[in-house]
Order: structure tokens, then sequence, then C-alpha cells
């Protein structure tokens, strides 16, 4: 059974248990610290970041407020295209869908990419239930799965987990649910990730059926985004013949362009990478070229209440990058299952009591007041999303909620004799006199104090107060400047209470029998309200959206850059091109290659392995029998080294680029762009694309990159110079 | 220049210390002092824990009684911050724009002492000697929410004799975090000892911050620890002599 989180026991008692655990802290701080200064060496090379962040904060906002109109747009396009749309109220009416959508299919397992969206409605267990048992298929989901665990991190489950654990679950577990890690299995992350190739490599080949999330998916195309490292994203979304995508509502984006904002943000955010080394992007079914049947699960599970709510619809902006999770000193210190579900770290104390309005927990009172409000979060918020002032206004809820149900509580109500006492500055001075008898005493510090002080002075001395206050030496040595003025009137707050009625929020719309689309989309729209719809979109761009470099610093700047992930770049002009290509299979060394059917013959001519045109259509069984694939590709962006491959010209279906363990990509000089609006601005919108920016890659191990998991581990990339 | 001293309620009755080194410094650069006697508490442990009720009552207390000053200053990054910041996004998150408005006013008329040293007075030499080897702590405050980053540590490079020490990722919580550090004692604390850890690398003697809020965890801990090492206000270390040439 897979497990979930079911805890309702509040921060601080989960954080004991966490804040022991010597190892798991250790853990903690170096993966979190590797990646934080991944993530700052990144964004620190841009420096039209603030402006990024600056155009991702208002193009999510936008399409916060336009989201009933951008999620029928949305629905309209992806239809058009062949796939079919599901809307889901809550949790238990998604899992329906997807259950009765497998079911369908006949088959008794799905894989799996990572998706938060499936953690959060707990799609796994649903399944079980059914007796469908589905595979995660990322690494770290791999981890956490083999482990009977759960994830502790958005981005990277498994952060909790260090090599030799890794190791140690890879040889226990394995063999259990399919082939076994090898015996003597290193702790070498490289190893590690090899083991997990070939644990998963027949199950993606013979896997019928895909579960997916989608970190983007675009309205005006209907065009699903799947940002990924390791290629077991493209193994799912690209082999199977089912795919079932379950994306958050909030995930919508206006329009294709917007994403030249968004894979700036997100990459550099999470992984600390200038790109992901892979990036799906399909539009509906795509039968000969991906799965002939496709479904998107569009779920609202608490977000159209939260969009009700001004810090609500903040949050909503949210690209899970986990980037405030790096940076955050308290989830350093506990990890991630201190925050008891599947968003942790500053997002998830801000998103889980917004998400479960009316749910209300010790653990979900408790999440807004696990943080020191140190703004850390904030300042790497990739969209700008002010955390620590949610917390704040989550924590006043939580105070407005105790007013009503528990108005005796003792923190209230010495919360409210402090605020007596400070309200006159006759009883602060009495109150301070006191505290200086305590000074009088013949200590220099005090080491133990009443509760609920005793928490501080558990590990903590406390100073003496002194014998003087400031305005006593004040009054004294400064009688001229000591200005005695009447006590100001202050009006107790009147204006506290017309809020509340906004707080006392439904739980969803469970039990409704409004059918599931109109069901959201009424309650997008009446969160929306009538000051919905008004906002428009900037067309104005402030980042960078045009290159500067002439065709050798382009050619040079991507080099580079690929070279930076651990592709290997050769230079050749057309006259030696046929010959280099042949180099490369020789090096490798291959017997075998496939390539498009419409590859020029001149690529091919002096090639000495066995050719395999994929006319007729080479089976997975074909393709993973080859040693390469020889490719073209759209476009490359030099300033990520990014290949775009979008089945184009040379190219053909996206299995020519994944299966086979190594890859030629051949790029013209006239094909390379420098930054990544360029990129997007040339690549046809609807197309079904591929990005590559280097060989297949996982940073799940430690947070360290490595090179080589599902997708080809080798990439050769040879750049054709029009003069050289 | 006037200046209305904003001396918060942790100073006067914990650590008046401060203030008076406040005093000393802008006296001697030649302003005049004044306190008004009615002033008490911010208001900033209610806002941040929740209690936006009362936090705004002392607000708006905070609001009338320095009415009638042009200049405030303080020596607390957070009360300040919480009087710039805090103060109107409590009024707004109630719908109430005017009051925010108000309390827009007062806080771009509060200023924190080494803010209002190097950016309204323009000095950057107060002509202090400390002859010790010193850590600032940049709080989250004066640094996330004032964004006070290199003022303070030039305000400290100029005092004489001073040897001003970096502290390993001195851009992270200590831990403190006001309610924070009661409600999530044990993080608080787990946050608090790795922040020390980081300030005994340094080998300092002094360690300093402009928050005497955050050096009272962080010194709790150096002193259950019996670590030797003394903890002062900025504004302490701006005011002393210690060691200078008589002239």
């Amino acid at each position: 059974m897979s497990k979930v989180f079911d805890t309702e026991l509040p921060f601080p008692t989960l954080a004991k248990t966490a804040l022991a655990d010597a190892q798991l802290r250790a853990n903690l701080a170096h993966a979190t610290t590797t990646i934080r200064n991944k993530r700052l060496k990144v964004v620190g090379e841009l420096d039209d970041w603030e402006e990024l962040r600056n155009a991702g904060a208002a193009i999510k906002d936008y399409s916060l407020d336009h989201l009933d109109e951008l999620c029928v747009e949305l629905e309209k396009n992806v239809t058009a295209h062949g796939g079919v749309v599901h809307w889901a109220r809550d949790a238990a009416e998604a899992n329906d869908i997807v259950v009765k959508l497998v079911q369908a299919t006949g088959v008794d397992s799905v894989v799996k990419v990572k998706s938060m969206a499936t953690a959060e409605i707990e799609l796994n267990v649903a399944l079980e239930k059914h007796g469908i048992t589905a595979y995660e298929t990322d690494l770290a989901e791999l981890i956490v799965q083999l482990g009977d665990d759960l994830p502790s991190h958005i981005l990277v489950p498994a952060i909790h987990k260090n090599r030799s654990q890794i190791r140690q679950i890879f040889l226990d577990e394995m063999g259990k649910s399919g082939l076994a890690a090898p015996a003597d299995l290193s702790n070498d992350p490289q190893e590690l990730a090899a083991a997990a190739r070939a644990h998963l490599r027949q199950r993606f080949l013979s896997a019928k059926v895909a579960i997916s999330g989608a970190n983007f998916v675009i309205a005006d195309t209907g065009a699903v985004v799947v940002v990924e490292s390791e290629g077991n994203g493209r193994m799912c979304l690209t082999l199977p013949e089912t795919l079932i995508s379950v994306v958050g509502i909030e995930k919508v984006l206006p329009n294709w362009q917007s994403l030249e904002v968004f894979m700036q943000l997100l990459p550099r955010s999470s992984t600390g990478e200038r790109m992901n080394p892979y990036t799906s992007i399909f539009t509906g079914a795509t039968p000969g070229n991906g799965p002939s049947d496709f479904h998107l699960v569009l779920i609202d599970n608490g977000r159209s209440s939260a969009l009700a709510e001004e810090t609500g619809r903040d949050v909503l902006r949210c690209i899970r990058c986990s980037a405030c999770l790096n940076v955050c000193p308290v989830y350093e210190r506990t990890g991630g299952h201190t925050y008891g579900n599947p968003y942790p770290g500053p997002i998830g104390a801000v998103l889980v009591p917004q998400l479960r309005r009316g749910q209300r927990t010790p653990l979900e009172d408790s999440l807004p007041y696990a943080s020191s409000l140190c703004g850390a979060c904030y300042v790497a918020c990739p969209v700008k999303i002010d955390i620590p002032k949610i917390l704040v206004r989550l924590r006043s809820e939580v105070v407005d909620e105790k007013r009503r149900e528990h108005p005796r509580d003792p923190e209230l109500l010495s919360m409210r004799v402090i605020e007596k006492g400070f309200s006159s500055a006759r009883l602060f001075q009495r109150a301070i006199a006191l505290g200086g008898l305590v000074g009088r005493l013949p200590l220099t510090t005090l080491r133990l104090l009443p509760p609920p002080l005793n928490k501080w002075s558990a590990a903590r001395d406390a100073p003496l107060p002194p014998a003087t206050s400031f305005r006593s030496w004040f009054a004294r040595t400064h009688p001229e400047e000591n200005i005695s003025s009447p006590a100001p009137v202050t009006s107790t707050a009147a204006m506290v209470h017309h809020h509340d009625a906004l707080h006392d929020a439904k739980p969803g719309h469970v039990g409704s029998d409004v059918a599931g689309r109109e069901g959201v989309l009424s309650s997008i729209s009446t969160a929306l309200g009538t000051k919905g719809h008004t906002s428009t979109l900037s067309s104005q761009r402030e980042y960078r959206i045009a290159g500067t470099l002439d065709a050798d610093a382009r050619r040079g700047l991507l080099k580079d850059r690929l070279v930076d992930y651990r592709a290997n770049v050769v230079e050749c002009d057309s006259q030696t091109l046929a010959s280099t290509i042949n180099q490369l299979l020789v090096a490798h060394p291959s017997q075998s290659v496939a390539a498009a059917a419409d590859t020029p013959a001149q690529w091919l001519s002096e090639i000495a392995a066995t050719v395999h045109l994929d006319e007729p259509a080479l089976s997975v069984t074909d393709l993973d029998a080859i040693d390469s694939t020889l490719s073209g590709c759209a476009v490359a962006i030099a300033q990520t080294g990014t290949i775009v491959l979008d089945s184009g010209p040379h190219q053909g279906r996206r299995a020519l680029s994944l299966i086979p363990d190594h890859l030629i990509v051949v790029i013209h000089d006239d094909q390379i762009l420098e930054v990544v609006p360029e990129g997007v601005a040339r690549v046809a919108a609807n197309s079904t694309q591929t990005w590559i920016s280097g060989p297949s890659a996982t940073s799940d191990i430690e947070l360290e990159r490595i090179e080589g998991v599902h997708g080809p581990r080798t990439l050769d990339v040879v750049l054709v110079t029009s003069s050289l | 220049m006037k200046v209305a001293l904003f001396i918060t309620c942790v100073n006067d009755g914990l650590f008046p210390n401060t203030p008076r080194a406040v005093v000393e410094v802008l006296e001697r650069l030649g302003h005049e002092v004044v306190f008004p006697t009615q002033q008490t508490c911010c208001g900033q442990m209610h806002l941040n824990a929740g209690y936006r009720q009362e936090g705004l009552h002392l607000a708006q207390r905070f609001r009338e009684v320095f009415s009638e000053y042009d200049v405030i200053v303080s020596p607390s990054a957070s009360c300040v911050g919480t009087v710039r910041d805090l103060y109107a996004t409590s009024a707004r998150s109630l719908g109430d724009d005017a009051l925010a408005d108000e309390f827009e006013e007062v806080g771009r008329r509060t200023y924190e002492f080494s803010e209002f040293l190097t950016d309204v007075l323009q000095v950057t030499n107060v002509g202090a000697s400390f002859p010790h080897r010193v850590a600032y702590h940049p709080t989250c405050h004066s640094l996330r929410v004032l964004g006070l980053d290199e003022a303070p540590k030039t305000l400290l490079r100029n005092v004489e004799g001073l040897t001003l020490v970096e502290i390993p990722e001195e851009d992270a919580c200590c831990g403190f975090g006001g309610m924070f550090s009661i409600k999530n004692s044990d993080t608080s604390v787990a946050m608090g000892q790795d922040k020390f850890a980081h300030v005994r690398a340094t080998g300092a003697d002094v360690l300093c911050a402009l928050d005497n809020s955050c050096l009272t965890h962080i010194g709790g801990l150096a002193s259950r620890a019996k670590s030797g090492i003394k903890i002062m206000h900025v504004a302490e270390i701006l005011a002393s002599r210690e060691g200078a040439a008589r002239v």
C-alpha cells in the first residue's frame, strides 16, 4: 500500500523527531547548500532576472484573473487536437476519473512521471484500491516508493536520503518488484542511476498507460509542457498508447509566448541549471509520434476557494520550483515530512492551509507559524510570492478562528493582557519597574523561566533586566527633552470583523450534484467575482528578447554551454560533415544508427554502421537494439545550451531521439539563436517538441548533477559552420 | 536636527545601554534628541503572531505618539520594519486603505539608527574607537526588509581599532523570529546553534547586530555555552571611545 501523509499533529511536535535525527540534518544541510549555491550562480548570470520575475508574476496574475476563460480555451484547443478534457472538483472526483480511464484500457499497471498534483490527491492509493499498480519512474520518487517512504521535497522527494541509504534501498527492494540491483552496487551516484535505468527499462518499453502532471498548460494552443531531467518523463509521455495528465487549474498560461519567461525562471530556480535536460511539449493526442489516446484531467481541489482570497491568489502563482524550500532555514533543519503533507517548506505552509480551508486540524493551524519570517523565500521566489506576508495573514486567520471557537485560549488571553499593558505608558513603566526588581537579584543571567517562557530557557539563558530602564535614565539626564504629552486616545480597531465572513468558507464543492465541468467553472467565476477579468496582459517585455552576438560568438556560446553539460561538441563544415558523423559513430562505438526517413543522403554517405531509416516505423524493440540515433533539429538556444527538436525535417518521431543510448544532433549556423525568447518565437507553437540540454541527467542524489539516466547517456553535437 | 527617539519596549526594559548609546552618538554629532514618554511597543509581536486587532491598536497608538515628529529614529531594524512595512500591510489586509496610507506616511518618517546615520546624515565615520575583533550579523529585518547591507558594515569598518570579520553564511536567519522562538523553540534553537557555531568560527570577541532581540537569542545560546563572546548592539560600538587617543 502506498504510504500517504495522515498526521494531524502540529509542526512543532513533528519537528522534534526530525531535529533529533542527526543523519537527516546532515543530509538536508548538504543538499540544500549545494542547490542554493547552484541557483545563485545561474541566476547571477542573467542581468534581467528581476524583469523576468516581474513578468512571471504578471503573467500568472493575468492567468488567474481570467482562469475560467483560459480553462475553456484550453479545453477547446486540447479537444481540437484529439485530446479529452475532464474536470474534477476534488480529489475523489479526480481519482475516480483516472481509475475509470485506466480500467477502460484493461491494464493493471501504469508508469508515472513525478507529479505534485497526483501526490496531492493520493492517486496511487486510489489506483491500488482498484488493483492497479502505479510505478513511479522519477529517480527520487522511485527511491521513496521502493523505501515505502514519504516524499520530503517538491523537486527531490528523496532529499532526506544520502547515497549510502539509497544504495541500501536499491539492494533490498528492487528485486521485489522487478529487476534486482546488481549485488556489487556501490554508492556512486552514477552507478545508482544506472541501476534505476536497468530496473525501469523494460517497464518503460512495455508500458501501455502513463500518468503525468504538467508544469504548464497553454490555453491558446492546448499544449502541455512537462519539464524534467532524467528522460523518464519522455519515456512516459512518448511510448505508451494512453497518457493521462492530471493538472491543477492554476497551471494554465495564456499563450505560447509566455513560455519564454517560465522556461527561464523554472530551471534556474529549481535545479539551478540554465535549462533542464529535457522538456516535452505536445498538444492533444499525437498518434504515430506519441500516445494516440490523451486525457487531460483538470483539478480544482480547493484552488477556486484559494482564488477567492487575495493571499490565495498570490499562492496560486507558484510554479513548484522549490527554491523557497532550498533557502528556508526551517526546512533545512526539519525536512519535508514535518510539514505533514506533500507540499513542504514555505510554499507548503501557505498553500496547504488555503487548499484545505474549512478542514482545520492542529497541523494546518501550526503551518503558518512554521517560519521565523526571515524573508529568504520571498527573495528567491521566481514569481515573487510574498510568503512572509501571507504567513502573517494566515496566522491572523488562525487567531480569528480562536477568538470565535476558543475565547478562553491562554495564548489569546495573555496576548490581550500584554496589549493592554502596552496601551498605557503608565502600565508599561510599572511592568519594566517590576522587571528592574528582578534585575537587583544577585545573578548575572536567568537560566530558568516560568511557562511558557521555559521553552526559551530550556536551551537559552535570558538577560537579567537592568535595575534602571532607559526611560528613567533619560528622564533624569534629559529633563528638557523628555516630552510628556497626554496619553493618546486610540479607537480599538473596529475594522477587524467585517472580513471574517470571507473566511467562513464552505469546504469545497463536495457532494454537489453539478457536473464537474460546470462545478469547477462556476466556482472559479464565483471566486473571481465582479473584480475578475479586468486585468490585461502587458505587451511590454522588459526582459531580453533578442540576442546581440554575431554568428561565431553564438556558436561559441552554444558550444560552451553544451560542453558544460557534458555534451561532446565537434565543429565541421558541410564538406566534412559526413565523415565527422561517421567518426562519432566509430568512436562511440556504434554498430547501428537510426535516422528519420528524410535524413539528407549526404549525412549518411560515409556511415560504416548499419543505418536504420524510420520507414516503416521502427518498433520500440527495434530502437532499443540500435546503438545510436542521428538527428537534425529545429533550433538551438546558445544561452542555455538547448537543442529544440520539433519532429520536423531530419528529426522524425520523438522516440528516435529517446531510446538509443547515443544521440548525435546536427546543428547548422542559421539554426543557432542566442536567447530563449528567440527560440520560443521561432518554433511552431503547436508542434510536438523535445527540448534537449545535454545528456539525460539527474540531481536526485544529494542534489548533485550526474549525467546518464533513462534518455541517451551520450550526446554528441555537430556544429556545421558555414565558413571554417 | 531634532530627532524623536523610538526606543522600543525591549530596549527600554532590557537593554537600556543601546538607546543610551544612540543618544550619545546623535548628541556627539550635534543633534537634538527628544523622547516622547507615551511610547511603548510598536505592536510587532502581536502583528506577526496574527493578533491583527491588538497589533493595529498599538500601531495606531504609535502613529499618534509620533504624529508631530519629522524624524523618528530607532535602534531596532525589526521594529522599524514593522512600522514601515507591516503596519500598512496589516491595514490593507482588512481592506482599510485609508489607514494603510496613514501608516505609510509615518513609515516614511521612521528610520533605523544606522540607516539614519548613513542615509540621512550622510555620516559614515562617527569618530568611535573600539579595538576588538567584531562579527556583524545582518538580521533578516535589517537585510531583507530594510535592505541594509553595506552601510552598517561601513560604519563599523570606520571605527578606530575595530577589525570586522564576516560570519560564514551571514545572511542566514538566527532562528529568533519573535514568537517563533517559543512556539517552535526546538527549530529556533537548532537554527541558533548553527548561527552561533558560525559566529564562533570567526574568532570574534564581540558579536553585534541591529536588533537586540536576535542578539538575545544568539547571546542566550552563547551564554549557556559559556563562550565568553560579548554581545553588543551596533549603536553601542558606535558610541564607544574605548582606547581612543586622548586629545
